[in-house]
């Protein structure tokens, strides 16, 4: 029996004992009381019948006059006068008063009155005995009557009690129910730290479990924090913390060929002209803290994104990645205004010819560096104060103008989108779950996400455009059951709108909404985070599972994760590539792994490209892999 | 490990305490209350003497003695046997002098240790010494009259013991004023008024009185109350 039923069980108990305590007291106290008084008055009134008759002559007509004067105009249920000898000589007696009191309650209360008697003088001899009894009947109608005082008072203050209790009851099962949804979140790893109740047992209950989530927060932040710094090691450049060449080359070729929005942005390549000049003149340590400066001025136009692109191709090359821009002008701008400041910083003039070319998704990695470096060399020709070459593309855009897309899209997504297929596999060849980007209708074609999502991010059609996939997830479901992932915008889950739709969409198909697996890209704000949480505790209890997606830097916000229950996690192609190469590679993932089990997260890589990658990866202990190099 | 089992015993004799203190409720409750022994009780009454000195614990000796050289005698044995110890034994003063109080009813024992006492102090004495000797109260009844006393014409509330052969027989009267036993028709000092005995007062017959606190509220009552502390009945 649960405690709450316990606890009602003896508020219950309680107040019957003591109702019906209460009730058999007063009616036992009532009962002895007029008893009590019938008898003294018995007694009294035989006595005094007897005194005056002991004075007055012995005529029976007197005595019966006497008799029957004080019987009739008192309350009496028989008098009887006895001789001597005990034979009646003179008799008054009346019915009984019935009332509305049940025969139960008469039999129950059942008044014990002896009668009075005295005993009539005559002269030195006795003349007889005087017998009397008082009408007491009446006594049962007012007994039950205070009876059903006392119990229509005793269910008005019950009614009373049970609404307090009711009150003090929900004031120890609300904190109650958290602590236990705590602990049961703590069971299934999700460490999750609550409020502290008021009442001094659950609180020392909730002190204890918050203080485990906390040392599990400190733990993974701490054991995160050093797995970063491996793979900052292995992965940066020392002096000025831009990505190597190599890994830069990686992550480019990833976005490029990437199913989704990141195939499309800008690369802005910046040179720094004659970097020996300026060892020369300002010193290794001087054109060190230049490099930083410039670096960081580079990392801050991609304002979005925690962990910018930003590689180093040799000395002098800088190169920033910058997904989902597409406004070259005002790229321009800021570009400017940030190499400005950096050449601000230097006591000599510093030459830092720009060029800025934007990609599209299937671009080659090779064709695009080619162009870069050509605009390169013509902004270093230039002599103008601003060196930037900008070299637009024949953009194949599928619409003129910004209207006509809004109007397309949103067409696109009322005929509903369309899924792609890419399995997710574990170690022994098992899909796991099939990843599904969504593919849109636009101009005749089904297009990648890469060619929409940066319209439907600039018309914040994000969450119709997820809410049309999760629909069409669930139609596809109906004939092929098999779990899918879905991808999720951060600007959706932060909308509650979306979030309501999104349930009420999925309670209609239960069944279904356990084979959905929802992903949302591992750049989340700790807003965004909250969001995911919120989202996960509303969708759990329909047995949705969720994900991250495209973690690499980001993997230091796990310790910010460890309380949403996420069942997996996806590791940015950065970390996958050529792991069987590379053994700080594989002890960065295994690190990974391990944390991520220890939270009941599974870790899956992505965008592997051959068998021994995918090799590598089962064996330094990941879940599962995806990529182009995973076929079944 | 002693740290646990230091844990039990408060744990324990907690809730032994909370079911003797519910025990004790629920028996308050039903009305279970020591009831005071009521019988005659020889060992009782010397206590109770011993307040009034040694001149009354040979009194209340005497009075056993009595009780059992009377036991098995004839009722007019009996009777004269009573009369006469209670007569020969108690002084014949006023309420107000020897308890201070308009007129108190006295027990026999208090009677027998002040040496001293009123007309029903007697009446009463003499009723329940008869009454231990096996004489039924049916028998017996306290009879107020009016007494002239001497030849002359000053009357005064008097009260004497009948004792009554059959219930409508002339009485046989005990009393302090002429000391000898006479047939009621043969006091023409006295005028009765009215008698009483405790037959209505111990229900059913039993000589227990009921123990109610109304007990004190009459003066019959009370002093057979007291008479049940003492120990006589």
């Amino acid at each position: 029996m649960s405690l709450i039923k316990q606890l009602w069980l003896a508020i219950i108990t309680l107040l019957l004992l003591s109702f019906i305590g209460s009730l058999a007291i007063s009616i036992a106290t009532s009962r002895d009381y007029i008893e009590q008084e019938v008898r003294i008055k018995n007694e009294d009134n035989a006595t005094a019948l007897a005194l005056s008759m002991s004075q007055l002559e012995k005529d029976l007509v007197i005595l019966e006059l006497l008799i029957a004067a004080q019987f009739d105009t008192g309350y009496y249920r028989q008098i009887t006068l006895r001789d001597t000898e005990g034979n009646v000589l003179i008799e008054r007696s009346s019915e009984q008063y019935g009332g509305d009191v049940p025969a139960w309650f008469r039999q129950l209360v059942e008044f014990e009155v002896p009668s009075g008697t005295a005993t009539i003088q005559d002269g030195w001899r006795q003349f007889g005995t005087l017998e009397l009894e008082s009408q007491h009947s009446f006594a049962y109608a007012s007994l039950w009557r205070s009876m059903l005082e006392l119990a229509a008072w005793f269910l008005l203050a019950g009614v009373i009690s049970l609404a307090i209790a009711t009150v003090i009851v929900r004031g120890i099962k609300h904190p109650l129910s958290r602590v236990v949804t705590q602990a049961q979140d703590i069971s299934a790893r999700r460490f999750t730290t609550i409020k502290e109740p008021r009442t001094l047992e659950l609180r020392q209950v909730t002190q204890a479990m918050n203080v485990l989530s906390a040392n599990v927060h400190q733990m993974l932040s701490h054991e995160s924090h050093k797995l970063d710094e491996l793979r900052r090691h292995l992965q940066h450049d020392r002096v000025t913390g831009a990505l190597n060449r190599d890994v830069f080359m990686g992550k480019f070729a990833a976005q490029l060929s990437s199913d989704d929005a990141r195939a499309t942005g800008m690369v802005v390549m910046v040179r720094v002209q004659e970097l020996e000049t300026l060892n020369e003149q300002l010193g290794h340590a001087a054109t060190d803290r230049l490099l930083s400066t410039l670096v960081s001025h580079l990392s801050q136009l991609d304002g979005e994104a925690s962990e910018p692109v930003v590689g180093r191709l040799n000395g002098s090359d800088f190169i920033l990645l910058l997904p989902q821009f597409d406004d070259v002008e005002q790229l321009r701008q800021h570009v400017t205004k940030a190499l400005a400041d950096v050449s601000a910083t230097a006591p000599v003039s510093v030459y830092l010819p720009t060029a800025i070319v934007p990609y599209a998704p299937n671009d080659q990695r090779g064709t695009l560096l080619a162009t870069l470096d050509d605009a390169l060399a013509q902004a270093e020709s230039l002599s103008t104060h601003e060196q930037i070459v900008i070299r637009q593309r024949e953009r194949v855009s599928l619409y003129s103008s910004h209207a006509e897309w809004r109007a397309e899209l949103a067409a696109a997504i009322q005929t509903g989108p369309e899924l792609a297929y890419f399995p997710v596999i574990d170690a022994h060849g098992d899909i796991l779950h099939y990843e599904c980007p969504a593919r849109l209708k636009l101009a005749g074609e089904w297009q990648t996400a890469g060619v929409f999502i940066p319209w439907i991010t600039r018309f914040d059609m994000e969450p119709a455009l997820d809410l049309a996939v999760v629909k069409k997830a669930l139609t596809n479901l109906i004939t092929d059951l098999k779990p899918v992932g879905i991808n999720l915008s951060a600007a959706s889950i932060t909308n509650t709108q979306f979030v309501n739709e999104l349930r009420a969409l999925l309670e209609t198909q239960p069944n279904l909404a356990k084979q959905l697996c929802f992903e949302v890209p591992a750049t989340l704000s700790t807003h965004e985070i909250g969001s995911l949480r919120g989202l996960c505790s509303a969708l759990r209890p329909l047995g949705c599972t969720f994900g991250i997606e495209h973690v690499g830097a980001e993997f230091t916000k796990l310790a910010d994760l460890h309380d949403v229950g996420l069942a997996y996690l996806k590791m940015d192609n950065s970390l996958i590539h050529q792991i069987d190469t590379s053994t700080n590679q594989q002890t960065i993932v295994r690190g990974m792994a391990t944390l991520c089990h220890s939270l009941g997260i599974q870790v899956i890589g992505e965008g592997v490209a051959n068998n021994e990658e995918l090799i590598c990866l089962f064996q330094v202990g990941v879940d599962g892999a995806t990529g182009p190099g995973v076929q079944i | 490990m002693p740290a646990p089992s230091r844990h039990s015993p408060p744990v324990l004799s907690r809730r032994q305490f909370l079911a003797t203190a519910g025990a004790l409720c629920l028996g308050a409750g039903f009305g279970i209350h020591p009831t005071p022994a009521a019988a005659f009780d020889p060992q009782r009454l010397r206590q109770s003497m011993q307040r009034y000195g040694q001149a009354g614990l040979s009194v209340l000796e005497e009075w056993f003695s009595l009780l059992q050289q009377l036991q098995n005698k004839d009722v007019q044995a009996q009777l004269r046997g009573v009369n006469d110890f209670f007569n020969r034994h108690i002084r014949w003063i006023d309420d107000i002098q020897v308890w201070g109080q308009e007129d108190y009813w006295a027990t026999p024992l208090e009677a027998m240790g002040k040496g001293q006492g009123d007309c029903e102090d007697y009446s009463i004495a003499k009723y329940i010494t008869l009454k231990q000797l096996g004489v039924t109260s049916r028998y017996l009844r306290m009879i107020y009259v009016r007494a002239r006393i001497g030849r002359s014409q000053i009357t005064q509330a008097h009260m004497v013991l009948g004792y009554y052969s059959t219930p409508d027989a002339e009485p046989l009267v005990l009393d302090n004023i002429v000391p000898s036993i006479t047939p009621a028709s043969q006091r023409t000092d006295l005028d009765p008024l009215f008698s009483f005995n405790s037959d209505g007062l111990w229900a059913g017959g039993s000589s227990e009185s009921r123990a109610d606190p109304l007990a004190r509220l009459s003066r019959w009552r009370s002093v057979i109350e007291r008479m049940q502390t003492q120990g006589f009945i």
